[in-house]
């Protein structure tokens, strides 16, 4: 498949919130890799568009972020999960469980004859 | 919640800008870093992993740009710049600047000034529930031009009309009571009916009305008293609820508090509210069978007009007229009005006037703004278009000459506010004391942004007008071209300017000549060293004319042999105000002749006067002597005509030896023989003509003392005096408190008392003179701003002219005849606008005609002196100009 899908609007937070709830603290660059490999490099990720969602994320009190240093020694922002973030990401991902659901249901009547 | 968060953060990240920047390099750096490292790691060369890396990342700028962004409100950012833009423009040119704050607080100072004036007097609502419904009504004659009734038809009238939810009435005279307790005090005591209160919807903030059985005579003695009176006597204390207090020497119990917006509905002073306790079947036939005088209110019924009321009252007005003698009958109108014309009666044109004078000033002031934001659009359309090509948008450009317009508008709004507070002062402290309401005048919020907004709109609309344009790429070749379209609407705008400003100079010059003839008018007699001490005397404390007859007795005594006094009068009033007691001129009666006919003559006014009154205001005797002073004692009763009474009552015959009686009705009256002819004196105020007077002596008797409520008990004292009148008034006081301390004098020179009535005209004339000079001033710094502009627009044009020999002298014609243009069409137009505007003012001036050919023409010409003037000061540079520069320029 040649083609890489963009990232839907509104699911580049849950995806950020996601990746730092399982990896623990993470500097912008993990991140981007992070959900460039998850998606199997089916996402084609600007990472730059990253840093503004990150910035919205803290602005809204989901992440926090300290400066600190890297595996190989580079100085690097680490984000992680505030609590209203944590409890954001659970909210986010059952609205995105329930949105999947309804439309896979639409898209299965839909193969079907009346 | 979380939205809220993030835009503070993002509002207080507009001002830790730099910090935040900083930081973001730092972490974009290590982004990079982390990500070539990985590339290198992969085996790629340092170059090709930081271009991957970067590519990655679509690019530094925009990934900066798209941070920026989300870091700050970028809407308010660029409202930030702009700001500061504006503020880095207005620097640089200050003298625009400040013309365009000053033109601002001008404008909106005066309106926002007059407005808060007018407002009270116009449009503010009268403090009783649902004021639009209340009325005045009642009878008009022409002796009383204020509405008033009779208590027999009064009564008549409210047990048959149909047209009011109520009727109520007030005593006609409000007189004054003595608080006779620990701290005595003369008060305002109105009488009024059970009804008054509830008709004019107010309830007490204490206590209750009056009751039934308290509004018949021998009923309980019971009194409401003002918020003010419960403020200075008694504290606020509840306590005065049910307490007795010490009205005129008998005890009183107060049942209730007035509110403390309460006015009577004529606005007199009320002290003290008192019941009216009257039988009504016996009040029918006192007064001579008409019933006690009264002043009537009235509140409409829902969905009835005052002029609807006013039919339906004509048959009860038509049974009236026939119980009224026949021979007077003609003379009593009905009249019913609302009670805010009641209020305003001759106020409000004055306050119209002042309203269209001080909009046509803000009309100046608009364009004016409108025409400087033009001009300075136009000389920046060069910028607009290097900014638009450089990629700003429209929106952009008009966004930035928004901002532009509305700070300019706002500094002029605060300017105009401190303005306008400043102003409000002045008027103040100038106004008469006739406009009412005037010291309860604050600036208004409402009237303040409502100017404001005016302000704003008005720089929003001239400001925005070149920004919508879209700059032609022409002008980026650096030739400045003519927006001729601007130009010709300055043209216009200058026009209109000097049109209006002509009409507000007019309007000023024909007040100020009417207030000058009022000031220098003859009057009849001399002010000069001339005292007066108006004092009344309470009801309580001298109830029989021969107490009061004993006061001025021993006062006149004690003033005569005072320091420097060389004249001492006693008289009822003084001119030029009318005499108190005025009577019909078919009302005389001549011994030897038959009867006037009915509804012949007019008014005559009356005095009650002592033997030196004459010689006190220097009001010549034209012929024989005047009283003397054994007259005082006589039994007979002397009279004086004034010069125009005799020429009415005896023409081309000896007054002198006549005898006439007054009021023939009253047959009992004795003959009066004339004694003297006075020449004439000014006596119905300063801007009516005077009405034939006479003047009866006052008596060393009781009977002569024995008159009619307040005016009986308020005499005037004229004093003549060589001394200071300062000194004069002191010892004047001294004597008064010697014999009652507790009497209150008002002392005032002849001349003070006169300028008081020429209080409300020199008021206008101030007022309209102010908004005259800066209309004037607004017009002529608009015409020399376009006129300067057209010249440096034209220094080209004008450096070809002279390049090519024209002379000095023909620059200067150049450019004044463009000023004479302008300044001759917005004179035309100002003359034809002046002629309908002063029309306006014909029922206010004095001895001018509203269509004064002296004023128009002096006014044109100061008009287009300015204006040359104005035009010179461009067409001097114009003629300066160096032709090799000027070719050489651009």
């Amino acid at each position: 498949m040649n083609e890489k899908a963009d990232v839907k609007q509104g699911t580049l937070a849950l995806m950020v919130l996601k990746t730092i709830e399982t990896l623990g603290p993470l500097h912008g660059y993990g991140i981007a890799r992070r959900i460039e490999q998850t998606s199997g490099d089916l996402l084609s990720l600007n990472y730059g568009t990253l840093y503004p969602a990150l910035l919205k994320l803290e602005q809204e009190g989901y992440l926090a972020s300290e400066w600190g240093v890297s595996d190989n020694n580079r100085k690097a922002k680490f984000y992680k999960l505030t609590r209203t973030g944590r409890r954001q990401l659970e909210k986010e991902t059952r609205n995105w469980e329930q949105t999947t659901a309804i439309l896979a249901r639409f898209l299965a009547g839909a193969e079907e004859p009346l | 919640m979380k939205s809220l968060r993030a835009w503070l953060n993002r509002f207080t990240g507009i001002f830790s800008n730099q910090l935040r920047e900083q930081e973001f390099a730092a972490e974009l750096e290590g982004h990079l870093q982390l990500h070539i490292d990985e590339n290198v790691r992969a085996g790629m060369t340092p170059a090709a992993a930081r271009r991957d890396a970067i590519l990655k990342l679509g690019g530094l700028e925009p990934t900066r740009q798209a941070y920026r962004e989300r870091g700050t409100l970028p809407f308010l950012e660029t409202i930030l710049h702009d700001v500061r833009y504006s503020i880095r423009g207005f620097r640089r040119n200050p003298v625009f600047t400040l013309t365009i704050v000053a033109t601002l607080m001008l404008g909106i100072g005066a309106t926002t000034a007059v407005f808060s004036v007018v407002d009270r007097i116009l449009f503010r609502p009268l403090p009783y529930a649902h004021a639009d419904r209340l009325v005045s009504l009642g009878l008009v004659q022409s002796l009383e031009t204020q509405e008033f009734m009779l208590g027999r038809f009064y009564y008549d009238w409210r047990g048959a009309q149909k047209a009011f939810g109520s009727m109520t009435a007030e005593n006609a005279v409000t007189g004054e009571c003595d608080l006779t307790e620990r701290n005595p005090a003369q008060l305002s005591c109105p009488y009024v009916e059970a009804s008054f209160l509830p008709t004019l919807g107010i309830s007490p903030v204490l206590g209750r009305n009056f009751l039934p059985e308290e509004t018949r005579p021998g009923g309980p003695n019971v009194a409401l008293i003002s918020y003010g009176l419960w403020l200075t006597h008694y504290n606020l204390d509840p306590g005065i609820l049910n307490k007795t207090i010490n009205i005129d020497g008998s005890p009183v119990r107060v049942v209730g508090v007035l509110p403390k917006e309460f006015e009577m509905p004529r606005l007199q002073a009320a002290d003290v509210l008192l019941p009216i306790a009257v039988n009504e079947t016996e009040d029918r036939t006192a007064n001579g069978g008409f019933g006690s005088p009264r002043r009537v209110f009235a509140r409409l019924n829902p969905g009835v007009s005052v002029q609807q009321a006013e039919a339906e009252l004509q048959p009860l007005f038509q049974q009236t007229l026939s119980q009224i003698p026949s021979d007077i009958r003609h003379d009593f109108h009905l009249k019913v009005r609302s009670l805010r014309d009641r209020q305003m009666q001759d106020v409000s044109l004055t306050a119209w006037v002042l309203l269209g004078a001080v909009l046509t000033v803000l009309l100046i002031a608009c364009a004016n703004v409108a025409s400087l934001l033009m001009a300075r659009g136009a000389m920046r359309q060069r910028e607009l278009a290097v900014r638009s090509a450089l990629g700003a948008s429209r929106s952009r450009l008009a966004r930035q000459a928004l901002t532009e317009s509305v700070l300019l508008s706002l500094m002029g709004a605060i300017a105009g506010c401190a303005l306008a507070e400043g102003l409000l002062r002045l008027f103040i402290a100038i106004a008469p004391t006739s406009i009412p309401y005037l010291s309860k005048i604050h600036l208004d919020l409402r009237i303040i942004c409502f100017t404001v907004i005016l302000a704003i709109l008005s720089g929003v609309l001239f400001g925005l007008a070149p920004a919508l344009q879209k700059p032609s790429d022409a002008m980026l070749s650096g030739r400045t071209l003519t927006s001729t379209s601007h130009a010709t609407m300055r043209q216009w705008l200058v026009v209109a300017q000097i049109a209006a400003s002509m009409v507000l100079l007019t309007g000023a010059t024909l007040l100020l000549r009417s207030f000058r003839n009022l000031e220098d008018q003859n009057l009849g007699m001399s002010t000069d060293n001339t005292l007066t001490a108006s004092i009344t005397l309470g009801e309580h404390s001298y109830p029989t004319p021969q107490s009061k007859l004993n006061f001025y007795q021993q006062l006149t005594t004690r003033l005569r042999f005072g320091p420097g006094i060389t004249l001492v009068s006693v008289s009822d009033t003084i001119p030029p105000g009318g005499g108190g007691l005025g009577g019909r001129f078919e009302e005389i009666a001549v011994a030897g002749r038959p009867l006037f006919t009915p509804g012949t003559g007019g008014v005559v006014a009356s005095r009650l006067v002592s033997p030196e009154y004459f010689r006190a205001l220097n009001i010549p005797m034209v012929q024989g002597n005047g009283f003397r002073e054994e007259d005082m004692t006589a039994s007979q009763r002397p009279i004086v005509l004034s010069k125009r009474l005799a020429s009415l009552l005896f023409p081309g015959q000896n007054p002198l030896g006549q005898r006439l009686r007054f009021d023939r009705l009253m047959s009992t009256e004795a003959w009066s023989t004339v004694v003297g002819v006075a020449a004439d004196v000014k006596n119905s105020g300063l801007t009516k003509e005077e009405v034939p007077e006479y003047y009866r002596l006052r008596r060393n008797l009781p009977g002569d003392w024995e008159c009619c409520g307040t005016w009986g008990r308020t005499s005037v004292i004229v004093v003549r005096s060589s001394l200071p009148p300062d000194q004069t008034a002191r010892w004047i006081r001294m004597q008064v408190a010697t014999l009652d301390p507790t009497l209150p004098v008002d002392i005032a020179t002849l001349h003070q008392r006169v300028s008081k009535l020429a209080d409300q005209p020199r008021f206008q004339a101030l007022l309209i003179g102010f908004f005259a000079a800066t209309g004037f001033a607004l017009a002529i710094i608009g015409l020399y701003g376009v006129i300067a502009y057209s010249v440096s627009q034209r220094t080209r044009e004008i450096g070809v002219r002279m390049a090519l020999g024209a002379q000095r002298a023909c620059v200067y014609q150049l450019v004044l005849k463009e000023g004479a243009r302008l300044a001759g069409w917005g004179i035309a137009a100002g003359i034809a606008c002046s002629l309908a505007a002063t029309l306006l003012l014909r029922s206010i001036l004095f001895g001018v005609q509203s269509w004064d050919v002296a004023t128009l023409a002096t006014v044109a010409i100061v008009l287009a002196a300015a204006s040359l003037l104005a035009s010179y000061i461009p067409a001097h540079r114009a003629a300066s100009i160096n032709p090799v520069e000027a070719l050489r320029a651009e």
